[in-house]
Formats: C-alpha cells, sequence, structure tokens
C-alpha cells in the first residue's frame, strides 16, 4: 500500500487513470452534440417576433440571483425546495470541483491542495455530491411513490433522475476506492467517500479495488459525458433556458403583461401561427420544467375546466419542435432570421407561416373553450419556478379568436357589444353612473368652473356605479374621501369603463379606443391623482395607461383610505376608533391589486385598525390568493354549475369561520357573494368591501336611511 | 342578388328607465347621457341580408335616413360585412311620419338601382309604429310578408318563414320583394371582426340630400300621415302591497287566499 | 256622420279580440254619429255573423276561396275593394294578430288614408282622431293626432270592452276580382300548445332569467300553471336563452297580453316586458329583490325566492281546490 507523505493536504489528480488525457478527445464530440442541441432550440425562438428583453441589466441580474442562484421560487415548495435545490447546488458545486481539478492539471497552477482543498475539494463537494444523490431519491420517490398530478410522467424524466443518480453514486465509489487504496490521510475530509473506503477496505483486496477503480472511473465519464450531450435533447435543457428565461423575464409585474398592438402594421391580430409569438414566448416553452405549479394552482382547473396553463406551454413546444422545418423556412424568409427583425416582415415569411398548422386547435390544450375560462388572475405565472408567461399567450390566441374570427362565448360577447355602443359591460343595467351618488352632493369635473380645484379624481367605475351590489361601496368611498375632507370630483356621465373587461377578453381594439377616450377626457380637465374603487381600473392606469399619454397617480381606495388614517384624517387616527367593529373577518385578496400588484399590506392594515377582533387568513391568500373567477370576462359568463370559481373560492373562504368575507374589488363582491350564498349553508355570513366596513367601523350618520333611490 | 337593407338608428332602448326623460316642448325623448344604436330588428335584417349573400352571393347595400350621426350605425353595418352604404340626410321635422320616411327611402331607393330584396326590421325600438315598411312596399309596389325570421333564395325564387300568433307559416316569392324581420335564433346579429371593422372605414358610404334624390323638404315635412300630440311618462299610481306574515308559510297562505278568487272564477 | 269599419278575419271566429274590435268601433260610430260595419275576409261562422250583426249596422262576409286561407296580396285587395264600397268611412280597425298588422300601413296607404299599430286607446271627437299607444320600450305614452282619412289601426282588441248589443244589421256575402298573387303563403305549421294561447290566457304564469334555467319552467311553474289553470309565459331573456319557445315571450316583441291574473316569477321587470302585460287586470310577482321594477306595477307581491314559494303556493291552491 502506497501512501502520500504529511504536508500540505492534496490528493494526485487522475490517481490510477492511465490515458485520461483521452478525455479531451471525448469532451470535443460530446460538447459538440451538445451545442447542437442547444443550438437547434435557439434557431426556433428566432422565429418568433421581436420583443425587447435585455434592457434594464441591473434589474434582470437582482432577478438572476434571487430565483436562479438562490432558487427563489422553486423553494415555495418545500419538498421540491429540498431535493432542486441539492441538485442545482451540488451540480454547481461539482462543477467548481471539476473546474479546480482542470485548473490544477490542466493549466497547471497548484490550488488543490492546504485547507482550500480539505474544506472545499473533499468536504464541500463530497456533502454537496450527497446532497445530490438524496435529491435524485427524493425526486424518484415523488415520481414513482407519491405521484402527485401536478407532473408529467415520462421515460425521460426517469432516465434523467437515475442517471443523474448512478453519476453520482459511481464517483462516491471512485473517491472510495482511492482513499481505501492509498489510504489517505485526508479521506476523513471526504466523509461519503471515506464511509465508501471503509467498507469497501475490508471486504476487497487492493488490487480488485484498483481494476474496479479505473473501471467504474471511465464509466463515470461516460455517463457524464452522455449526461451532457444527451440533455440539451431532454427536458433537462431547462438548465440553460430556465436561467436564461428568467434573466429575460417581463420585470413589470403581472399587471403589465399584455402586449399593445399595432393596428397599422399587424399582419395578424392575436396569435394563430408559432410565428405570431415573440422569441421571448418560444424561449418560455423550452424554458418549462414540466413541473405542473401552475395547472395546480390554475382556478378553473381547480373545479374541473379543461383549462391547464402547463398543457398550453407543453402543447406549444410539441407543436414548435414538431414544425421546426417549417419555423425554420420563416426564419429563412425573415430577413435570415437576424435577431429583431422588423415586424413588418416580408411577403416570403408570411407565406412560410401559412404552412404552419394554426396555434388554436379544438381538443388540445388550445381549444377554444379551455382558453375563455381563464380568470386572467396570473396564479399560474406566479406559481411558475421559471418565469413563464403563460397568461399574455391565453389572450394572444384569444386576440385572434375575438378579431379576427369573431367567435367566443355569448355572455362575453354582450359584454362587448355593451362596450362599444354603451361603454360599460353591463347591458341592461337600470343604473346610471351617478345614481349612485343622489344626495351627498359631490362635484362633477365637467361641471366645474375650475376642475384643477379637484385635487383627486374619484374614479368609480362600472362595477361600482352599475351593478345594484357595489353601489353601496363607492358610496361608501365618497363619503369616507368626504368625511375626510378630500378635495376629489368624480367623471359622472364623462367616465367610461377602462377597457380592461375588453382587453381581458381580447377585444385589444376595442380597449385602445376607450383607453384613448378616457386618457383624452382625464387630461382634458389635468387630473393629476386617480382613486379608484376597482382594481381592475387601477391596473389599467397604473400599468396600461401610460403608453397612451395618460400618467396619473392611482391610489386603490383601500390605499389611499389607509393613507387618510395613518394621516389622521379618517377615524381620528389610527387608534382611535369611535366603534370597532366586531365582525370575525376574512380577507380575499383582489387578483388585480394583490398578484397584479403587488399591493396586499394597505387592505390589511385597513381593516386591523377597524377591527376589534383578530383578522382570519386562509391559506390561500397574497401572493397565492384564489380567484372569485370573476377576471378575464368570465363574469359574464354562465359558467357550469358544477364548475364555478367562485363557490370554490367561497368554501375556502368560509372553512376559516369567519363571518364577514372583505373584498376590495366590485367583482369580487358580486361574484364572491353569490359563492358564498350558494356554500353557507346555515350560517349567517356576509361579503363586503373594504369601504363598506370601514364606514361602518367610522359610524355611517346616514347608516338608518336607505341608500336613495 | 343585390339585397339592400334599411336600417334606422335609435335612441338606446336599454338604457335604464329613471335616464329615461321627454321633452314637452318638441314631444320627443331627450338623449342625454344616452347611446345611439341600431335598432334590433334592423341589426337581424342586416345578418338575414348577410346570411343569403353567403350562401348565394351578391351584394348587400345599407340604407338609412338618418343625420350624420347615423353614419355610425351605417359603419356597423359595414363592418358586419355589408357591401356598400348610403345614408340620406335627414331635414326637416327630426321625427318624420312613416309616410314621410316611406317616401324618402323609396325615392332613394329608385336613385341606388334594383334590387332584388329589401328588407327592413319589423318594427323601431323607439316610436314602434312599424308601419314604414308596408308603406314602403305600397310605394314600391312590391309584395311583402311581415315577421319573417329566414329567407332563402333559390334561382330568383325567395323562400320566407315567418312567425306567426300560432306558429309558422312558409311563403315563396318571385321577384322583387320586401320583408320585414323578426329576431330568431339563427338571425341574431353578428360580432363584427375587428379586421371587419377596420375595413369598414375603407367601404363606400355615400350620403345624399333630399335633393339628390329627387325631393324637397315639403314633400316630406313629416306630418301630414300623423302628428305626435303628446309625449309623457306615465305615472303609475299602483301601489304594491307587500305580502305580510310572520313565517314564509302565512306569506304563501296570504298570497293563496288573493290569488284563490281569481282562479275559481276563471277555471 | 262618419262611418266605422272593422275588419275581421273570418277564421278567428268570434274571439274576444274580434269582440273588443267590435266594441271600440261601436264606441267611435257613436261618438261620430256614423254606423259600425264589419267586414269579415273570408267565411265567418254563424257565431261570429251573429255577434257582428249584432252590434253592428252592415255586415259584409267576402266569401270566395282565394279568402278561405289567409294570403296577404288577396286579403289586403279584398279588404281595399270592401272598405271602398262604405262611403265616408273614417276609421278602419283591426285586432291585435299576425295578418291584422301586415295589412294595416298597405291598405291604409290603398285607401289614401293614415295608419297607426299598437292602439291602446282611440277617440274621435269632433272629427279628430287621436290614438294613444306606449312609445320608447313602454317607457312613455303617446297620442297622435291622425291627419288623413280614413285613419286605419291595428288596437289591442283583446283589453278592450266587448259591444254593447244593439239593433241587428243587415248581412251580406260579397266577392271580388282578384289579382293574381305574386307571393303566396305555401304551408302552415302549428306549434302544438295545451290549452288556450297566451293571448287568449285569462292567467298567465310567466318566469324570468331569475329561475336560472329551463327546468324550473319545466317543474315548479309548470305545476303552479297546472294549478291555477293558467298558460305559461316568459320573459324575452327566459327565451333568448333558449330555456323555453320563443313564443311563450311576453312583451314588446312578444306577445301582448292582458289576462286576469298575471303572475311574474323571477322577472325583474323591464319596460318591454311591462309593455306587453301591463293591461293586465291584476299583476302579481315574486322576487327576491324588493327594488325590481316589477313591483311598481303590482297589485301585490313577496319579496322571496320563487324557490320558497312556488311548490308550497302549489300546494296550498290545490288544497283549497
Amino acid at each position: 500500500m502506497s501512501s502520500i507523505p504529511a504536508g500540505v493536504p492534496t490528493r494526485e489528480i487522475y490517481w490510477n487513470v492511465p490515458f485520461h488525457d483521452l478525455l479531451y478527445v471525448f469532451l470535443v464530440p460530446t460538447l459538440a452534440i451538445a451545442a447542437w442541441g442547444v443550438y437547434r432550440r435557439v434557431r426556433l425562438w428566432r422565429a418568433g417576433q421581436p420583443i425587447l428583453r435585455f434592457d434594464r441589466l441591473g434589474e434582470r441580474l437582482d432577478l438572476f440571483v434571487k430565483d436562479v442562484l438562490a432558487q427563489g421560487r422553486v423553494v415555495r415548495s418545500s419538498y421540491a425546495a429540498f431535493f432542486h435545490t441539492g441538485l442545482v447546488i451540488g451540480f454547481l458545486v461539482l462543477f467548481a470541483a471539476t473546474t479546480v481539478v482542470a485548473i490544477q492539471a490542466d493549466l497547471k497552477i497548484p490550488i488543490m491542495q492546504g485547507p482550500f482543498y480539505l474544506f472545499f475539494q473533499s468536504l464541500t463537494v463530497d456533502l454537496f455530491g450527497l446532497y445530490v444523490l438524496v435529491g435524485c431519491a427524493m425526486a424518484g420517490y415523488r415520481r414513482w411513490k407519491t405521484k402527485p398530478a401536478k407532473l408529467v410522467y415520462t421515460d425521460e424524466a426517469t432516465r434523467l433522475v437515475l442517471l443523474i443518480g448512478v453519476i453520482s453514486l459511481t464517483g462516491f465509489l471512485c473517491e472510495g476506492w482511492r482513499i481505501a487504496v492509498t489510504d489517505d490521510p485526508w479521506g476523513g475530509w471526504s466523509p461519503v467517500g471515506f464511509v465508501f473506503a471503509a467498507a469497501s477496505d475490508s471486504m476487497m483486496s487492493d488490487s480488485l479495488m484498483k481494476t474496479l477503480h479505473t473501471g467504474t472511473w471511465w464509466f463515470h465519464m461516460a455517463l457524464s459525458f452522455g449526461f451532457v450531450a444527451w440533455a440539451p435533447y431532454t427536458k433537462m435543457l431547462h438548465v440553460l433556458t430556465s436561467p436564461l428565461n428568467i434573466f429575460t423575464a417581463n420585470l413589470d409585474g403581472y399587471g403589465a403583461s399584455l402586449k399593445p398592438l399595432d393596428f397599422e402594421k399587424a399582419e395578424r391580430l392575436g396569435v394563430n401561427a408559432l410565428t405570431d409569438f415573440t422569441w421571448k414566448d418560444l424561449l418560455d416553452l423550452d424554458a418549462c420544467t414540466e413541473c405542473g405549479r401552475c395547472t395546480a394552482v390554475c382556478p378553473a382547473n381547480t373545479v374541473g375546466k379543461t383549462l391547464s396553463p402547463r398543457d398550453i406551454i407543453l402543447d406549444l413546444r410539441e407543436l414548435m419542435h414538431n414544425n421546426a422545418p417549417a419555423l425554420l423556412t420563416t426564419l429563412g424568409a425573415n430577413g435570415a432570421g437576424t435577431k429583431g427583425a422588423d415586424s413588418s416582415a416580408p411577403a416570403g415569411a408570411i407565406d412560410a407561416a401559412a404552412t404552419l398548422p394554426p396555434v388554436i386547435r379544438e381538443g388540445t390544450p388550445l381549444d377554444p373553450e379551455a382558453l375563455f375560462s381563464c380568470t386572467t388572475c396570473a396564479a399560474c405565472m406566479e406559481a411558475c419556478p421559471v418565469h413563464i408567461e403563460q397568461l399574455p399567450k391565453i389572450i394572444d390566441a384569444r386576440r385572434y379568436l375575438v378579431m379576427e374570427e369573431a367567435e367566443f362565448p355569448e355572455g362575453m360577447m354582450n359584454a362587448i357589444t355593451s362596450l362599444e355602443s354603451r361603454q360599460h359591460p353591463f347591458p341592461g343595467t337600470q343604473f346610471n353612473r351617478t345614481d349612485w351618488a343622489e344626495g351627498l352632493g359631490l362635484d362633477v369635473l365637467g361641471d366645474m368652473e375650475d376642475p384643477t380645484e379637484a385635487e383627486v379624481v374619484f374614479w368609480v367605475g362600472c362595477g361600482g356605479a352599475l351593478v345594484e351590489r357595489n353601489r353601496s361601496t363607492v358610496r361608501a368611498t365618497a363619503k369616507l374621501l368626504k368625511r375626510a375632507g378630500v378635495k376629489f370630483a368624480i367623471l359622472g356621465r364623462e367616465e367610461s369603463c377602462t377597457g380592461d373587461p375588453a382587453r381581458r377578453i381580447g377585444n385589444e381594439f376595442l380597449y385602445e379606443m376607450l383607453a384613448k377616450g378616457n386618457v383624452e377626457t382625464l387630461n382634458k380637465y389635468g387630473t393629476k391623482q386617480i382613486v379608484t374603487s376597482c382594481p381592475h381600473c387601477f391596473n389599467s392606469f397604473k400599468n396600461e395607461y401610460p403608453q397612451f399619454g395618460g400618467d396619473y397617480q392611482v391610489h386603490h381606495h383601500s390605499q389611499y383610505l389607509q393613507e387618510l388614517v395613518e394621516d389622521g384624517r379618517l377615524l381620528n387616527g389610527k387608534d382611535d376608533v369611535e366603534k370597532k367593529l366586531d365582525r370575525k373577518v376574512v380577507y380575499h385578496d383582489p387578483c388585480y391589486l394583490g398578484r397584479h400588484n403587488g399591493e396586499y399590506k394597505a387592505p390589511r392594515a385597513l381593516l386591523d385598525g377597524a377591527l376589534n377582533t383578530k383578522r382570519e387568513e386562509v391559506a390561500r391568500s397574497g401572493r397565492d390568493s384564489f380567484c372569485c373567477g370573476g377576471g378575464g370576462g368570465m363574469m359574464y359568463i354562465d359558467e357550469k354549475p358544477d364548475q364555478r370559481v367562485n363557490q370554490e373560492r367561497a368554501s375556502q373562504l368560509l372553512e376559516s369561520g369567519a363571518d364577514t368575507v372583505a373584498v376590495g374589488c366590485p367583482f369580487c363582491a358580486t361574484m364572491l357573494e353569490d359563492g358564498v350564498n350558494a356554500r353557507k349553508g346555515d350560517r349567517e355570513v356576509s361579503v363586503m368591501d373594504i369601504a363598506e366596513l370601514l364606514l361602518e367601523a367610522a359610524g355611517d350618520d346616514e347608516a338608518s336611511a336607505p341608500v336613495a333611490e | 342578388m343585390k339585397i339592400l337593407v334599411c336600417i334606422k338608428q335609435i335612441l338606446d332602448p336599454d338604457m335604464p328607465a329613471r335616464d329615461f326623460k321627454v321633452n314637452a316642448e318638441t314631444k320627443e325623448a331627450e338623449r342625454g347621457g344616452a347611446n345611439l344604436v341600431t335598432n334590433i330588428f334592423c341589426e337581424n335584417a342586416l345578418e338575414t341580408a348577410l346570411q343569403i349573400k353567403e350562401k348565394t352571393s351578391g351584394k348587400v347595400t345599407a340604407l338609412s335616413y338618418g343625420t350624420d350621426d347615423t353614419e355610425d350605425s351605417l359603419r356597423k353595418a359595414l363592418a358586419m360585412t355589408v357591401d356598400e352604404a348610403a345614408l340620406i340626410l335627414r331635414e326637416g321635422d327630426s321625427n318624420p311620419d312613416a309616410e314621410a320616411v316611406a317616401k324618402v327611402l323609396a325615392a332613394a331607393i329608385t336613385k341606388l338601382g334594383e334590387f332584388d330584396l329589401i328588407l327592413m326590421g319589423r318594427e323601431s325600438g323607439d316610436w314602434g309604429v312599424g308601419q314604414t315598411g308596408g308603406l314602403l312596399a305600397e310605394e314600391l309596389g312590391l309584395p311583402s310578408l311581415a315577421f319573417v325570421d329566414s329567407i332563402e333564395a333559390n334561382d330568383g325564387t325567395l323562400t320566407m318563414r315567418r312567425q306567426t300568433d300560432s306558429g309558422t307559416e312558409t311563403a315563396t316569392v318571385t321577384g322583387p320583394a320586401l320583408a320585414l324581420i323578426t329576431n330568431n335564433e339563427f338571425n341574431v346579429p353578428r360580432i363584427p371582426k375587428t379586421r371587419d371593422v377596420m375595413m369598414s372605414y375603407r367601404k363606400p358610404l355615400e350620403k345624399f340630400s333630399l335633393a339628390d334624390i329627387g325631393l324637397s323638404a315639403e314633400d316630406v315635412s313629416g306630418s301630414s300621415f300623423y302628428e305626435v300630440t303628446d309625449l309623457s311618462i306615465p305615472t303609475k299610481d299602483v301601489q304594491c302591497e307587500f305580502v305580510e306574515g310572520d313565517s314564509i308559510d302565512e306569506k304563501i297562505g296570504v298570497l293563496a287566499s288573493k290569488i284563490q278568487p281569481v282562479v275559481a272564477a276563471n277555471s | 256622420m262618419s262611418n266605422v269599419i272593422v275588419v275581421l278575419f273570418g277564421n278567428n271566429g268570434w274571439d274576444r279580440s274580434a269582440e273588443g274590435a267590435a266594441g271600440t268601433g261601436q264606441r267611435l260610430a257613436q261618438s261620430t254619429g256614423g254606423n259600425l260595419n264589419v267586414v269579415f275576409l273570408g267565411d265567418a261562422s254563424k257565431e261570429a255573423r251573429d255577434g257582428a250583426a249584432a252590434c253592428a249596422a252592415s255586415v259584409v262576409v267576402v266569401n270566395q276561396p282565394e279568402l278561405a286561407e289567409y294570403q296577404p296580396e288577396a286579403a289586403l285587395e279584398a279588404a281595399q275593394k270592401a272598405c271602398a264600397e262604405i262611403s265616408d268611412t273614417s276609421v278602419v280597425l283591426f285586432g291585435n294578430d299576425t295578418y291584422s298588422q301586415e295589412l294595416v300601413p298597405r291598405l291604409a296607404h290603398r285607401l289614401g288614408g293614415c295608419s297607426l299599430a299598437d292602439v291602446q286607446g282611440v277617440t274621435a271627437d269632433g272629427g279628430q282622431v287621436l290614438a294613444t299607444r306606449s312609445a320608447y320600450g313602454g317607457k312613455a305614452m303617446s297620442t297622435y293626432s291622425m291627419k288623413k282619412t280614413p285613419v286605419v289601426l291595428w288596437v289591442r282588441a283583446r283589453a278592450m270592452d266587448p259591444a254593447t248589443p244593439g239593433a241587428g244589421g243587415s248581412l251580406e256575402e260579397k266577392a271580388y276580382e282578384l289579382a293574381t298573387p305574386r307571393l303566396t303563403i305555401t304551408s302552415r305549421d302549428v306549434l302544438e300548445s295545451e290549452g288556450p294561447s297566451l293571448e287568449d290566457a285569462s292567467i298567465i304564469v310567466s318566469g324570468g332569467r331569475g329561475l336560472g334555467g329551463p327546468e324550473a319552467f319545466e317543474n315548479e311553474l309548470k305545476g303552479l300553471a297546472t294549478a291555477m289553470h293558467a298558460v305559461q309565459g316568459a320573459s324575452r331573456a327566459a327565451c333568448d336563452a333558449g330555456w323555453v319557445p320563443p313564443n311563450w315571450q311576453v312583451g314588446q316583441t312578444g306577445k301582448k297580453v292582458a289576462p286576469e291574473l298575471y303572475l311574474a316569477i323571477a322577472i325583474s321587470g323591464a319596460s318591454q316586458h311591462l309593455l306587453g302585460m301591463g293591461d293586465s287586470k291584476m299583476i302579481a310577482a315574486i322576487n327576491t329583490d324588493p327594488d325590481a321594477p316589477i313591483f311598481k306595477h303590482c297589485s301585490f307581491g313577496i319579496v322571496e325566492d320563487y324557490k320558497n314559494v312556488v311548490a308550497p303556493l302549489t300546494e296550498k291552491l290545490n288544497s283549497m281546490g
């Protein structure tokens, strides 16, 4: 038994591996195969339309650190967090170790020694190698034993888990036999290898171990190289595409995820061919890790509808790869595929695109019925560990169906028709835009001598003014604003829909007309600040109107009222509420206030200031909130009785034991009131807007008198 | 097949009842904040015409007698894929009587050329007088059928189905005819494709004055047939008695006792 | 002295519509000092001839094969010729049915007169004919001064009082030479319905969108209608949703009815609906929303979910016999 003299801790590189330089010979084809695998995907993305996603590098780097390196989103699922983080960091560490070896062996820089050798190259690498092994076991356990529905079960995935496990295991075997045979005095720093060494030492002779070591080492290398070469042809490609996808993610929040259309130039309104998507949309497809979290959180999917964001992505991915030759033809026609090709593509590109199959096909995940059951709640995008943008793709497809084919559900048609002729989506309403304010003596901008005296415009919204249920909400908000002495005015008859329902249903054209009209009206009065009662209006002003020249400081009423409370202008300051509420309240986050715009705190703070009791929370809240079922035009559709999102959500909220469901959105109020009434049984449960609750806490002078007709 | 559809733009009939106000002076409804929309039966007529065109071939023309505002309704018709539109600009009385309108339409149709089929809505959602179609048929000397809900065209023969009090009737006519369209599930007006909405601004929409079609304002003064002498919002003095009771059973008992005598008297 | 003509279709018999039209004609004739004349297009039953003769100064039955079944051109020409033979006519009245509605404007044009539809009240004081009717989908009432003679109207005859029997008048049968029609009605399909038509019903049980689906019409409301000896009707929303056939629709664009009792269940009461049933003698409503417009037109109502009311009410009515 030979031994290394005591002294500086290190080990012999390529011990017991003759002809190890052959590695470099094998590395060339390996990398070539891998590179081809990557390239054949990258070139397909380039068939997509241009979009700017390499700007704002600082922010992108931040996101990269947060969600790639720190696995920020992966870790939201604790099981996956544990094994996936292990695999990722393990891979990074092992890759670093390999690099260290290369530096020492090929660059002849002696870094693999001393404390660095002991702590990093031995101990750390060993532990993370173990982590990888455990990770594979956990992934395997989940895949073969617990089998959650959200996963996609393929042979490829099985082989990948096994392969990584075997690579890791053979690495330890080699290490163990090396330690045992060389009697490595630093062997203890590699605890896993050390255990293998101890076990082998007692069972085998040195020569057997040396023989096995050489064979296994080459086997280990063959598997590793094979893995590298094969990975880009499997879902392991996500090792590259997911970080790239996160780096090029939409940085502006879900509320700003829909692209404007250039109606002058667009050859097709919306998307029905792969080439209508942007290159980032196509990259999204290859970035998918098939984790299934999007579909698991999807409210439509939860209640049994066919919509599945995961399957939309996977179906499109398959479509992209099955039509690679045709896509590449469009690329050739598309000005030799120069990145950022002009959107006014030459005629040849259109001809080539015509040979592509449609994206929207009945009976597939992109069936119109599925596409028109999306509530645009963005839960899928929030759940995606790699920032895939499912929602814009769904809306792109809707745009095609609505604008090019005019084929969409009847309820949505009625809303659109009403928006076209009456600028609100509620046909048959018996109210006008100012009925709710009767007797309050509110200023109407158009009637004011000096409209700039109004510091704030209270944007009431169609859902507030025209829907019976919500008139008391906007009335409460107006009363509170008055009480706080806010100089505000309403637009009255000049207000029209912000266009949110039109945009989400897919009628971008109508949305643009409404948006432009509203911006013109607001700018005419020199509007600077807006308070909205509806998160959908809020989202339009905040994220969508700036591109039409509408730059306003916009607040949701919960935010503005909370500011007034904090400033002591309402309730005489936070701690001096005259009459605190004894209700048991659970708050439901509206998608367009919460997930789309990140406001979770203000409504809760406002409620906490008005309550005597402790507020309840449900599991699906905040970032993970479950939609009321009313977004994306779904408000206007009659869902099948056994597939109602609002009832599902009502059940979740009722489980909290609350007697009051607090909401901050007129759509949520109507949907959840229906849902709660259907599911509450004998309980007395009411659905109330935050403004109504605050007014109740502050004491409503008019409480005894009914709202004037 | 050349089809002409006469359409009327009216005050939005779906405006909230409480917003509805009348001007006692002019004997007309106040526009207020309400919108102007195409009369629904006229849209059913457009849809019927377009379906005939799509099944056979030919051209659909939309015609209206109105103001510049009426252009919106005609543009919408063009967006529904009507081929061309004509607008006769109204002069004089803003609420011309049915006979005056029929005369204008007849003169306009003569000016526009020959048509195999003329469609109109059965009545309008504003005044709802429902006379213009019959009068136009007389002016043009055409056979007509009312309450038609579907039409098939075959080698110059038109087969029309119409709704009656007790069911349906089928009629055939050869040569030009006029049909007054009512709604059914098959002629629900289509939602225009956005592409067609954009194209509608490039389609021909010709405007004519009365003089252009050989009439003078005096010819169609608009009150030689009838004249509205009063328009008012009825004040219902019915006071609903809400059935009271401590329990729902008691309420139902009261309700039953109120209904029962009428039932007994009529059974 | 100016005469009044009531034009009826022989096939319809002496129904409620004929009675109301004749009654209105009689009252008009009395106020103008003229005679009431009844013209039947097509052969009329003995009952119809007797009914007409009991109140009219003259009855003309245009009885010829071309009028055995309604044909638009034949009916128009026959009506034109029959009316032209009666001198000094100020008003020609029709009832409220498909054929009348179709003929009125064309006949007015041919007689050189003027016309109006869906008239709810008509007076002829001092030779000036005034007609009142709903406008703007029932949101307004309007009065028209008619400018040409004769004034041809179709009226909501079922809601109008019948004639009082007077001295029996003359009755003669006539036949005219009629032009070859260009348009021919070739087939007629009568939709099957049990019992009387909506227009003829004394009691109507109507349902609206608030019922949530066709099941309630098929079950609860049908049961109640049976117990009340009523005919079922519906709002436009329910018909448009396809829950019930289109000919169930009551309202501006559906049937205009005037029963003794109209029970509106889960109908909010849009003005267009009210226009079709506002003449009912008694209106009752079941609705969850106390602010629903229907309650502003009701004699009595109950603010409850129909699910809690209809079945027990049916039971109660059955037990009361």
